[in-house]
């Protein structure tokens, strides 16, 4: 019974070893390498190094300014687009002439190479956050509104004509059954925004910002101080997947509501 | 992993492509005309300063300006070959190795971790290293487009592979099939449309990547117009340029969807639908 316990835990335990395992080894070779001088430590760090670094920079506060600039720019402009990409999405959902007013701009904004406009973006709205929570805004809420309003508008039909023929009245076909019915496919626009707007903060520092994340990376990079540049890269690695992962589980949580 | 998101929105991304006749055509276009005209009359009277929006006219003289002397055949050039490059190297290696994780629980165990995180990160924001580590000549844009395209290519290959429906091969395994029959006659084409998928989104990827890489740093191409012309603040130029990237990314997506519609048609019903 015991043997038989371990074995199951083994199991489900299996890809957390293996993943441990796997990040040990890639952090052993790359210790190793830079260790034995077959690669310059001012190319690539290494991970005791790094660590190092980390415990400095969150010792002089520097570490937790920059990530409290980068995620307050990130959720000012995800929450921004949160909110305006599903109302939006509802709406065009719901209201087919909407959805042809909106698609030509949204195709537009899904094309572009937004993070060019930012010398654009500066003069308007002002250098730093502001451009920043434009850039993250811009880059995220499109997936966030073209995924609420597909949710609406693939709504089974079979559903519809249940509802209606039991007398549904168009409002409640809406808030009962299009609504709800639409969440799975919102979580899934979410994930996606997520991932861009993370990009777009991060990436909207590289260019236009004084502060935050993004922004210390460029500047240890401009100054060629490689193991200061890790050190804020391996924060912005953890923000990814700590955010992914949380994502991931909401999603599995409202999966259950798809119908 | 978390691709489920991407066969779904497959549908959702879909949509301009769609019934694209009738109402629609009418709506969307009023719409956009509106937008112009609002653009091109409110720095007219004095509602916006016009240096901050430009204006579609000035935009429209610009663009003949580019094309006829602004050397953009050598910064097209320079672009599209870095792009493809990249491109190029991404598929060529992520499809077989999306394959090789998809078919071996193993592999995917060790490999599925540094992939995660990598995949959760922003790839642009290893421009820095990569620019400190290959120059600011081609090669750093070349790898920057190759792991934009190349995270989305291997994870939608395997998740190819594993949506084949188990029941086929257990089939074919009954009819006494080869390893190889297996795999070349059911694994591979029944992943064919994810992979198409796979190489549709990291399409979008590694053009924001080139553009993106050359704004960074550079000496020519197109990334680095926009950024010479964005910090002499002119607009008309900025947007000629955003504009031809934006339709040349809309052109190649439309061209891979075409792709994957023959390929969808030609494939059978009871295979892979989408989820995974």
């Amino acid at each position: 019974m015991n043997r038989l316990m371990d074995h199951l835990i083994y199991q489900r335990m299996k890809p957390v070893i293996f993943g441990v395992v796997s990040f040990a080894v890639i952090f052993g070779v790359w210790e190793t390498v830079v260790a034995t001088g077959l690669m310059d430590a001012f190319f690539a760090s290494k991970p005791t190094a790094i660590a190092v670094g980390l415990a400095e920079q969150a010792a002089s506060g520097e570490l937790f300014r920059n990530f409290q600039v980068s995620l307050m720019e990130f959720a000012i402009g995800f929450g921004l687009a949160i909110v305006s990409g599903i109302l939006l999405g509802v709406l065009a959902g719901w209201y087919r002439t909407v959805e042809y007013i909106l698609d030509p701009f949204v195709w537009f904004l899904y094309s572009a190479p937004l993070i060019a406009f930012y010398p654009m973006f500066v003069v308007w709205v002002g250098l730093g956050k502001p451009t920043v929570i434009l850039i993250t805004y811009l880059l995220s809420v499109t997936p966030i509104l073209v995924n609420t309003l597909s949710g609406i508008k693939n709504v089974s039909p079979d559903l519809v004509r249940a509802a209606v023929s039991f007398g549904a009245r168009r409002s409640d076909l809406f808030l009962k059954i299009a609504l709800p019915a639409s969440v799975p496919m919102v979580m899934a626009g979410l994930k996606l925004g997520v991932g861009r707007a993370l990009t777009g903060v991060i990436i909207a520092e590289l260019f236009g910002s004084n502060a935050g994340l993004g922004h210390s990376i460029a500047y240890y990079a401009g100054i060629l101080k490689t193991n200061e540049m890790m050190t804020s890269l391996v924060v912005v690695v953890c923000i990814g997947v700590v955010f992914t992962q949380t994502l991931v589980y909401l999603e599995s949580k409202f999966d259950s509501w798809r119908v | 992993m978390t691709d489920t998101a991407i066969p779904q929105s497959r549908t959702a991304s879909g949509f301009p492509f769609r019934e694209w006749l009738g109402r629609r055509k009418v709506v969307s276009t009023i719409s956009v005309l509106v937008f112009f005209v609002i653009w091109e009359v409110a720095p007219w009277i004095g509602l916006v300063d016009p240096a901050l929006t430009s204006r579609p006219s000035l935009v429209y003289v610009a663009a003949v300006d580019v094309v006829a002397n602004d050397n953009l055949g050598r910064h097209i050039y320079v672009s599209l070959l870095e792009f493809s490059w990249g491109f190029f190297l991404a598929v060529l290696t992520g499809v077989p190795f999306g394959f090789l994780l998809g078919v071996s629980r193993r592999v995917r165990y060790f490999i599925d971790p540094p992939l995660m995180a990598l995949y959760a990160t922003p790839r642009l924001t290893l421009l820095p290293i990569i620019t400190l580590w290959l120059g600011i000549g081609m090669e750093s844009k070349v790898v920057v487009v190759y792991i934009g395209t190349f995270i989305p290519v291997v994870i939608n290959s395997v998740a190819g592979i594993r949506g084949v429906d188990k029941s086929l091969t257990r089939l074919a395994h009954s009819f006494c099939a080869t390893r190889n029959d297996i795999f070349f006659k059911i694994l591979l084409p029944g992943s064919l449309p994810a992979v198409m998928l796979g190489l549709r989104l990291g399409l979008g990827r590694g053009l924001l990547g080139v553009i993106v890489a050359e704004m960074f740093v550079a000496q020519e191409g197109i990334g680095y117009q926009i950024v010479a012309y964005g910090s002499s603040f002119r607009v008309d130029y900025l947007l000629v340029y955003t504009l031809l990237v934006s339709f040349f990314g809309y052109a190649c997506t439309i061209l891979i969807r075409r792709i994957e519609e023959r390929l969808d048609s030609w494939r059978t019903s009871s295979q892979w639908t989408g989820g995974v």
